[in-house]
């Protein structure tokens, strides 16, 4: 039962990576690929339908954190403490970013939120990297910033920003934000994997810590009770996302 | 201030920020859901117009219940990792179930709704919106579960330090849940109902063009807010009764006795005011004719907001000091070797950030009431596949 819920949450954290990844690293890319505000909506567009259903994914793992791996719950992110913080400032200005660069008509205006989105997605890459980072290295105290900590950010927002050039590519083949260059599904699915590369160290390095932390077989009995007949649910509806916004126009809202 | 306040502080906080977006968003999704459903039933443009207008005010109140709950979930682990590490295995199985059952299909649902307009099939895109109404429903109840079990920690067992899941059924039938689940869902329809009213007393006032679409939401508004305000103060009286058994000192305290004062009387007054003069004035849409009434309607918005916060301030301190009803204390669940300097910089950002866009979300559901009908970004046109050709340079 542990190795089940430990396969959640590599999954979740996996999967987390591989789609949350081009969101950012396309973010991070805004002002560099649309050079144009016209650019920018399009691009936005691309991923916006996107990233509500990707962002998802950590907020399920945060949960599965808590109801499964309790003790771990506590002690990673209390121990990640100021990498948390910043993570979750960078996550909220990058979807304020989104939310409401639109909502008024000002040039200035949505030029304010595209720098939010932005500076919000990169911030989101390296702290992940750094946390990840400190995570596979037991957390050590007071090296939450140190140059392995900065390199590991640099790494994840090197891979997220390639993440997302090749979705641009792949999305908006032939346009020139992406220089006219076309990239194949086939493509995106090894920068994803690129993108997950990270995570999935990070889980491996730490399978027997995390397994070790699981909760009780009583509670683990009722998670997956719950929850696993709801799994093609959650499948589904992801899935549906991506017949209906891989191709086609653009969606305007974000 | 020390550590505990300024950890209490954070959450209250935050809590209260997600709180007063939430319960719009209870209150409108099922409200934008049946607008959505007429429309497609009955083809009438009307419906879609008000569809995309409700739902626009939905969306734009979304965003913040996200920042919001992103924050709320994570401070547990920040601040309070002594909860996790004492009631994990309980506590934690119905926040994980949040996560995954309610809100994971929540918001991918939501994107499939906000930008599927013109990609599915009218039916599929109704689905959505009932299926994102239904998991904010269910986000709703599986809060409802664990902040229960908080207040009366039924189902579980205390083994070698660490509470252990005894009776998972137990924590679903928890006394403290039974009738608080439905006076929050109800708040969240009273709230959606007055927001309603409060908009289209707006533009009724200002004798803008919208006046059919502004008579209807009218109704719609004064009728949700007597259905919710009804159950509101029926299941709010309800929670006496076990509340005096499980927690009977709840409202001795000064502020969990005032904060319930100021939610009864608004509850109470603002009940009958919707039951006794409202509802019957919507006889020959006297309440739309009559232009006087329309400013105090819009005065009246805020006050469910008011007194859910209010009850929010009685649920929650009213079990101080304990995190854990009982076997808990609020100080020994904070994360060991907090200081009060970090413990600051984390309260400032999170309140000043979280704050500012509250703001910046309310203005922007302000301009989109005060702009009406005529421009709604939601449901508006997708860019065309191929890009705009670049204009050709003349000479």
């Amino acid at each position: 039962m542990e190795i089940l819920w430990f396969g959640v949450l590599a999954v979740l954290l996996t999967g987390y990576f591989a789609l949350e990844g081009f969101d950012i690293g396309l973010g991070m890319l805004l002002p560099v690929l649309g050079r144009t505000p016209a650019a920018r909506d399009r691009l936005v567009g691309t991923m916006a339908p996107f990233v509500l259903a990707n962002e998802v994914w950590l907020v399920a793992l945060a949960g599965v954190l808590f109801g499964a791996f309790p003790l771990l719950e506590g002690k990673v992110i209390s121990g990640l403490y100021p990498l948390v913080v910043a993570l979750l400032l960078s996550w909220i200005l990058r979807d304020a970013g989104l939310w409401f660069r639109r909502r008024l008509g000002g040039a200035a205006w949505r030029s304010l939120w595209d720098w939010a989105l932005c500076l919000g997605s990169a911030g989101l890459a390296i702290t992940w990297g750094t946390a990840l980072t400190a995570v596979a290295r037991g957390l050590p105290p007071g090296a939450l910033l140190d140059p392995p900590g900065i390199a590991g950010g640099i790494v994840v927002a090197a891979v997220f920003a390639c993440h997302g050039w090749t979705f641009a590519a792949w999305r908006l083949p032939g346009e020139p934000a992406v220089g006219g260059r076309r990239r194949t599904g086939r493509a995106l699915l090894g920068s994803g994997c690129l993108a997950a590369a990270p995570a999935v160290v990070a889980v491996a390095a730490l399978a027997s810590p995390i397994l070790d932390h699981a909760a009780p077989a009583a509670t683990l009995s009722v998670l997956s009770v719950m929850v696993l007949p709801c799994v093609p649910i959650m499948v589904g509806a992801q899935l549906w996302i991506w017949r209906t916004f891989g191709r086609g126009a653009v969606p305007t809202f974000f | 201030m020390d550590v505990v306040d300024l950890a209490r502080l954070q959450f209250a906080v935050t809590g209260s920020l997600h709180f007063l977006f939430v319960v719009l968003t209870l209150g409108l999704a099922p409200l934008v859901a049946i607008m959505n459903t007429r429309h497609v039933l009955s083809g009438n443009p009307l419906h879609e117009r008000m569809t995309r207008f409700w739902g626009q005010i939905y969306v734009i109140n979304y965003a913040l219940g996200i920042f919001t709950g992103l924050v709320m979930e994570f401070q547990f682990g920040l601040n309070w990792s002594g909860l996790s590490h004492y009631a994990g295995d309980v506590f934690g199985a119905p926040l994980a179930m949040e996560t995954l059952l309610a809100f994971f299909l929540e918001s991918t649902f939501l994107g499939l709704w906000i930008f599927g307009w013109h990609r599915l099939p009218k039916r599929a895109h109704l689905a959505c919106i009932w299926l994102v109404t239904l998991t904010a429903y269910a986000s709703a109840f599986f809060v409802m579960v664990a902040n229960s079990f908080l207040q009366h920690p039924a189902a579980a067992v205390e083994q070698g330090g660490r509470l252990a899941l005894r009776d998972f059924g137990a924590l679903l039938t928890n006394p403290s849940l039974a009738f608080s689940l439905p006076h929050v869902i109800s708040a969240g329809l009273w709230t959606g109902g007055f927001v309603v009213m409060g908009a289209s007393a707006y533009h009724l006032f200002r004798r803008t063009a919208e006046r059919e679409f502004f008579v209807r939401s009218l109704r719609i508004g004064v009728v949700t807010a007597f259905v919710g305000s009804l159950f509101t103060v029926g299941f709010g009286y309800a929670q006496f009764g076990p509340v005096g058994v499980i927690q009977p000192d709840k409202f001795h305290g000064v502020a969990p006795g005032m904060a319930l004062g100021i939610m009864i009387m608004i509850g109470q007054l603002g009940q009958f005011a919707v039951m006794f003069v409202l509802l019957p004035l919507l006889f020959r849409d006297l309440l739309a004719r009559w232009r006087w009434l329309h400013p105090i309607l819009m005065l009246m918005t805020p006050l469910p907001f008011v007194a859910a916060i209010a009850g929010w301030i009685a649920r929650e301190v009213g079990r101080q000091p304990w995190i854990v009803y009982g076997r808990l204390r609020v100080a020994d669940a904070l994360t060991p070797g907090m200081t009060t300097g970090g413990l600051t910089v984390s309260l400032a950002a999170f309140a000043g950030l979280l704050g500012l866009l509250a703001v910046v979300d309310y203005v922007l559901i302000a301009r989109v009431v005060r702009r009406g009908p005529q421009q709604v970004a939601l449901g508006a046109p997708d860019l065309p596949a191929e890009p705009a050709p670049v204009p050709a340079r003349s000479l």
